[in-house]
């Protein structure tokens, strides 16, 4: 069984893996596909490692997608066959992440204070506004219009969870975190939890499932 | 309650707040552990409660993490 790290184009020397395991690369086509030893058991530690294990080849090389903690397949060619249908979708995601990083927004409900124009007064129309703000979050406009000049990418989750509204994953140029952090600060109204960078997690097409 | 399941529930019942971004992060979307699915599922929702209670005020910390998919 062999683990999977991450995808990357161009060559990069010297990755290691969670346990400190030189990765070696297989090839799918333009794909490079980072391989270490079998996934190792579920614990704090190993999340940790694996997540460290990614970060230092996203910063090593210029496009890395990243794969899922507990990735892998039996073989190199059992991989492949994993990877290649997808490998069209995959190359597209890695150009988009190509010189990029993310940046994860946690975005609470109970502090929303930004006020929000009545619904109008019909049951049709209040029915379909309603069904038009849950889907675009306009809470979060003032949010995205002060980091829109940064981001070059973003994927929103809504949370039915209470006390939080929405993830935000925004991929940003490498290098701009501290001006995209500091735009976020200046956003009043919101009680947002800013973390990053971070490799490309939410950008990266799932692949290598069973 | 499967082994797996039990391991996950004390790993995100017992997280900081970092590794609760490292677990979003790095599980988030339903990948397999050793063949196991449930992290991608229950797991991914315990991860937002879990969350959510910690990235909320003090006095809502007592926050049960009930709901399950």
């Amino acid at each position: 069984v062999i683990g999977l790290y991450a995808m990357v184009s161009g060559p990069l020397d010297g990755a290691v893996g969670a346990s400190g395991e030189p990765l070696r690369e297989v090839r799918c086509g333009e794909l490079r596909l980072l391989v270490g030893a079998a996934p190792p058991a579920l614990s704090p530690e190993s999340l940790r490692a694996h997540e460290a294990a990614v970060r230092g080849i996203a910063d090593a090389c210029d496009a890395c997608l990243p794969a899922r903690f507990g990735s892998g397949a039996a073989d190199d060619d059992e991989l492949r066959a994993r990877v290649e249908p997808r490998a069209l979708e995959l190359l597209e995601a890695l150009a988009l992440v190509r010189g990029r990083e993310q940046m994860t927004l946690r975005v609470q409900e109970a502090a929303l204070a930004v006020p929000l124009e009545p619904l109008p007064p019909g049951p049709g129309a209040r029915y379909l506004e309603e069904r038009r703000r849950a889907r675009r979050l306009p809470e979060l406009d003032p949010l995205r219009a002060a980091v829109a000049a940064l981001v070059r990418a973003e994927r929103i989750e809504r949370q039915g969870a209470r006390g939080l509204l929405a993830s935000i994953y925004h991929l940003i140029d490498k290098g701009t975190a501290d001006a995209y952090r500091a735009a976020v600060a200046k956003v009043d109204g919101l009680r947002v939890v800013t973390s990053g960078p971070w490799p490309a997690w939410s950008f990266a097409p799932e692949v290598a499932a069973p | 309650v499967s082994p797996k399941r039990s391991e996950a529930e004390e790993i995100i019942e017992h997280a900081d707040a970092s590794l609760l971004e490292i677990i979003d992060h790095v599980l988030n979307k339903g990948v397999m552990v050793q063949g196991e699915a449930m992290l991608g599922v229950a797991g991914v929702d315990l991860v937002y409660l879990r969350l959510s209670v910690l990235l909320c005020a003090a006095d809502r910390l007592l926050e049960p993490p009930g709901r399950k998919r």
